[in-house]
Order: C-alpha cells, then sequence, then structure tokens
C-alpha cells in the first residue's frame, strides 16, 4: 500500500486529475437530472426512471459511457511519467517495474472505488426524493450492478493503462483508446458471427451494464446476443489481467 | 578495496549504432571515478545500463558484487541526464516522493535542502525553478537516505561559475566522507579537478582508464635544442630521470619524472660536455593531452 500513498501524493496536488473527475461528477449529474424527461413513444419517462430497484441498471448504463473519461484520466496520468521522466527516475531510486504497473493499478482501484461510491450516492439520492417505493429490499435489490459497474470501470481504465504504456504520448493514446473502443471494435463486431464477438473485450464490458430495456427491444428484433452481466464478469476479470500483464511485459521489454 | 561497480564487457546497441561497446571497468569504494568523453561517447548509455533503465545488447555489471535490485538501489543515489521532477510539485513534495520510494524517513529532507541552498524555495513548484536550481533540487534528491555511492551525470550543467563551484566543492565534501562518486561530465577540467580515477570514452570505446594523476598529468615539457642533436638524443636516453624523449624538427622534447625540471637537465648535459643553445619549458594543456588520449585508435 506504499505504492499508492505514493501515487497520492503526486495525484492529491495535480489540478488535472479533480478537473476531470469533476467533468465526470458534473456530467452524471446533468445527464441522471435529465434523464427524467426523456420521451420514449411520446410518452415522458418521468419520475419513472429513478424508481428503485430499477434506478441501478439505468444509473450504471449511463455511467457504462463516462468510463471513458476515466480512462482519458489514466492515460494522462501514465503519459505524464513518460515526458516528465519520472518513471525513469523512479526505477532508478529502487522501483521495480512490476511496481510501477502495481501503483497504476491501484490508482485504478481508487478511482473505480470512488466513481462505484459516487453511483451510490447519486442513485440513493435520487431514489429517496422521486421513487415511491422506498422499501429497504426494493432499494437494494438489485444494487448488485454497482459491483458490475465497478468491474468495468476497472477494466476500462486498465485498458486506457495499456494503451498508456504501449505509446507512452497522451495523445495518440487518447486517440488509439477511443478509436479501438468506439471504432475498431464495433468494426469487428459486424465482421464476426454473435456467437464469438460476444467474448470481445468491448462486449463484454458493455454486457456488465446492458441496456434498460434490452428485453423488450430484443423481442422485436432479433435478439443480439449478450453475455448476463453475471456471465460477463469473469472473461471482464481476465481481460484485467490481460492489460495489466501486457503492460508489464512492455515496460520489461523496454528501455525507459 | 571492495569493488563498488564493475562492469565486463557491457554493450549497448541502438539499431546500427554502438553506443557502448565491451566496456569493462571497476570501481573502487572511495575512489570519485569520472567518466570523461565528448558528447555521444557513451557516458549516459554507461549509466543508464548500469541504472537499470537500459537494458544491455550483451555484457554485465554488479553493484557491491550482487545483482541489481531494490537492495542495492537503496545504497546508490543518482541523477540521470535532466533533473526529473513533477513539475506542478513543489520542491519538498517532490522530495517526499523519492523519499517514499527509497524508504527514507521524511525528516531528512530540510537537511539536503539545507545542502544544496534550496530551503527557502521549498514550498516553490519545480516548474517555476531555474535550471541551476532544478539541478540542485535532483541533487539534494540523490542525498536522500545517505546513500554510499553517488551517481552523478554532468551535475553542474545549466550552473552559473558559483553554483558550479558550489556544487564541486559539495562532491569534494561527500567524496571527503568515504562515498563513492561515479561522475559523468565532457569538462576535462571538472574530472581533473574533482576525480581520483578517471575512465575516458569515444563513441563507445574505453580510451583509457586509471588514477587521473596518470592518465590526466598535466606534465610539462621540456623542449632543448643542442648544436650536436644525435649526441644529445644518446646521453638524454640515458639519463634515469627523463621519462619520454622525442625528436622533433630541430629540437628534442622530453618529460621528466616528478621531482626533477629543467635545472636538472641542463646540469646533466653540461656535465656531459653539450652545450645547449636553448633550453625551454613548454607547459602542456589538459586539453591538448585528452585530445591525445581520444585520437589514438585502439
Amino acid at each position: 500500500m506504499n505504492l499508492l500513498r505514493i501515487e497520492f501524493l503526486k495525484i492529491f496536488p495535480y489540478r488535472t486529475f479533480w478537473v476531470i473527475l469533476g467533468i465526470y461528477v458534473l456530467l452524471m449529474i446533468l445527464l441522471v437530472y435529465a434523464s427524467s424527461n426523456i420521451v420514449i413513444n411520446g410518452e415522458s419517462l418521468g419520475p419513472a426512471t429513478y424508481q428503485f430497484p430499477g434506478i441501478w441498471s439505468r444509473l450504471t448504463y449511463i455511467a457504462s459511457f463516462f468510463n471513458l473519461l476515466l480512462g482519458i484520466l489514466m492515460i494522462v496520468l501514465v503519459t505524464d511519467e513518460y515526458s516528465f521522466r519520472t518513471m525513469r527516475q523512479q526505477v532508478i531510486d529502487g522501483l521495480s517495474r512490476l511496481d510501477l504497473v502495481l501503483a497504476k493499478f491501484y490508482v485504478v482501484l481508487a478511482v473505480a472505488v470512488v466513481a462505484t461510491l459516487f453511483l451510490l450516492l447519486l442513485g440513493l439520492y435520487f431514489g429517496l426524493l422521486y421513487s415511491s417505493d422506498k422499501s429497504t429490499s426494493s432499494m437494494f435489490s438489485q444494487i448488485d450492478f454497482l459491483s458490475y459497474y465497478f468491474v468495468q470501470a476497472v477494466a476500462y481504465m486498465a485498458l486506457a493503462m495499456f494503451f498508456a504504456f504501449l505509446i507512452r504520448k497522451s495523445g495518440l493514446s487518447i486517440i488509439a483508446f477511443l478509436a479501438y473502443a468506439k471504432i475498431v471494435e464495433p468494426i469487428i463486431h459486424f465482421n464476426l458471427d454473435d456467437q464469438w464477438d460476444k467474448y470481445m473485450p468491448m462486449k463484454v464490458l458493455s454486457s456488465l451494464t446492458p441496456m434498460p430495456g434490452q428485453e423488450l427491444l430484443d423481442q422485436l428484433t432479433s435478439p443480439t446476443e449478450l453475455l448476463a452481466p453475471q456471465w460477463a464478469t469473469l472473461p471482464a476479470l481476465c481481460y484485467i489481467g490481460l492489460f495489466l500483464g501486457l503492460s508489464y511485459v512492455i515496460l520489461r521489454l523496454r528501455d525507459l | 578495496m571492495a569493488n563498488v561497480l564493475a562492469t565486463n564487457g557491457l554493450s549497448k546497441k541502438y539499431g546500427a549504432l554502438q553506443a557502448l561497446d565491451k566496456l569493462s571497468i571497476n570501481i573502487e569504494q572511495g575512489s570519485i571515478y569520472g567518466l570523461l568523453g565528448p558528447n555521444g561517447s557513451g557516458k549516459t548509455t554507461t549509466l543508464g545500463l548500469v541504472l537499470d533503465v537500459l537494458h544491455p545488447t550483451s555484457g554485465s555489471f554488479t553493484w557491491f558484487g550482487e545483482a541489481t535490485g531494490k537492495e542495492t538501489k537503496r545504497r546508490i543515489g543518482a541523477l540521470l541526464e535532466t533533473p526529473n521532477f513533477y513539475p506542478y510539485l513543489t520542491a519538498k513534495r517532490n522530495l517526499q516522493v523519492v523519499a517514499d520510494i527509497k524508504g527514507t524517513n521524511h525528516r531528512e529532507i530540510p537537511r539536503v535542502l539545507h545542502l544544496v541552498g534550496l530551503e527557502s524555495r521549498q514550498h516553490t513548484t519545480f516548474k517555476g525553478f531555474s535550471l541551476g536550481m532544478k539541478q540542485r533540487l535532483a541533487l539534494a534528491a540523490t542525498l536522500l537516505g545517505n546513500p554510499e555511492v553517488l551517481v552523478l551525470d554532468e551535475p553542474t550543467n545549466g550552473l552559473d561559475p558559483e553554483g558550479i563551484a558550489e556544487v564541486r566543492e559539495l562532491i569534494l565534501r561527500i567524496g571527503g566522507e568515504g562515498k563513492t562518486i561515479i561522475l559523468a561530465s565532457h569538462l576535462l577540467d571538472e574530472v581533473e579537478k574533482v576525480c581520483t580515477h578517471v575512465a575516458v570514452l569515444r563513441s563507445g570505446h574505453l580510451k583509457a582508464e586509471g588514477p587521473v594523476s596518470a592518465i590526466l598529468s598535466a606534465k610539462d615539457q621540456v623542449v632543448i635544442t643542442a648544436p650536436d642533436q644525435q649526441r644529445a638524443l644518446t646521453v638524454l636516453q640515458q639519463l634515469p630521470f627523463v621519462e619520454s624523449v622525442r625528436s622533433e624538427k630541430s629540437a628534442i622534447a622530453l618529460t621528466l619524472h616528478d621531482g626533477y625540471n629543467s635545472t636538472d637537465v641542463n646540469r646533466a648535459m653540461f656535465e656531459e660536455g653539450i652545450t645547449l643553445s636553448q633550453l625551454l619549458v613548454r607547459r602542456k594543456s589538459l586539453e591538448a593531452q585528452f585530445l591525445e588520449i581520444i585520437k589514438t585508435e585502439s
């Protein structure tokens, strides 16, 4: 945990870190607040969005889009170490290459914990304000969506971290990260059988926070094959391990 | 004396460029060891390799007789190329990060800041520092944890003359405490003033190595002219205090062993019945000697 303490020493006075986290928080609040005004089939959703326990799946679905922001945050933190040449100084001063990866992974875990706790507070706030059913049982019956979100946030940031260690330049890493998540993998999905692409990283991660009302859509159109959140957890954890392992291998093989 | 650092055939290639070619040196405990060479001669590459940030193409090295690792790094304070710190953190905070990595108590920070004369600027962020101040902060960081060995890469880079003098004095003082210092520099004068041992590098090759007094002795040359050049040469070669004799166009240049000077030459020649038509002492510059070492093809 000494590694995490050192990371906190570096991060807490860093304005960029707080700005990105601030944007995440503000956008989430704004979107959750606005989501009650979404009109579907000429009918305003209204306070229906905030009903327990469905609020948890809706909240984590919205939050899943902002994982990209958390990924960018990690890219900034990792590529900074390259541009300040502090990565190299830390190795000189006594950290191993494994320590470098672990230290950043601890930051990933910390940020994911903060994001998940924030969602919990947000959910409780809007739920207690607008939900008609405020019983504890309905309040917490689907709270496990938060744990799926946690895994998803960690995985997104681990992927971003991998791109940052690979590319070393912040701008290019961010482009590569966004391009992979939003363009490259979806193109691969088109050309691949559903049976296989449900195991691709981005698809696995999005399965963790399925779109609310997906079941309804599936009845209307041909169902898309997606893993259930509980089944997507294990592959997601494997991908996290893979991204960390690859980051370590890159550091191991390359000069700093 | 125990070896602090030993390299064995250490080589580094960047594509087709041989940045360092089979370097084998031993650095003894307590020495102030200078790595001297022009820019691009492989000094920083050597330090990068032994500091574990570059991977050697071939060859190996040991610190204190062991492979590099957490334990050996704790005993070394090193600064490589530029001062590397977080620009948005204050000087003090940056040192806290280094202290935590090294496992050193934060209470040491005021002491090292004082040593480099930065205690009044400890709350200034690193990006607000001048190059000289950055260099001093880097020096302070190397002193954290009171390491046995200091590795310094161009430590006086960017400092003003006063700063250079201070840093050199600091190095000598630390060296005087029995610590080993490894210093890379392209400044001949710096190495000559500070170091006890020197290795001269050029294009990745080791050109000369040994005590500074042997490699860079700025010995004066005595130049004489005699009517009978041939006879003078034979006599000179037999004189015990003459180190080397070289015949130039119309004169003879010689260097003498320590403790002898031109008077001894004159007296000896006179005793042999040779009257000199010219006798002069030529101060040989360090630079000239350095260039000589650098130019020799091995």
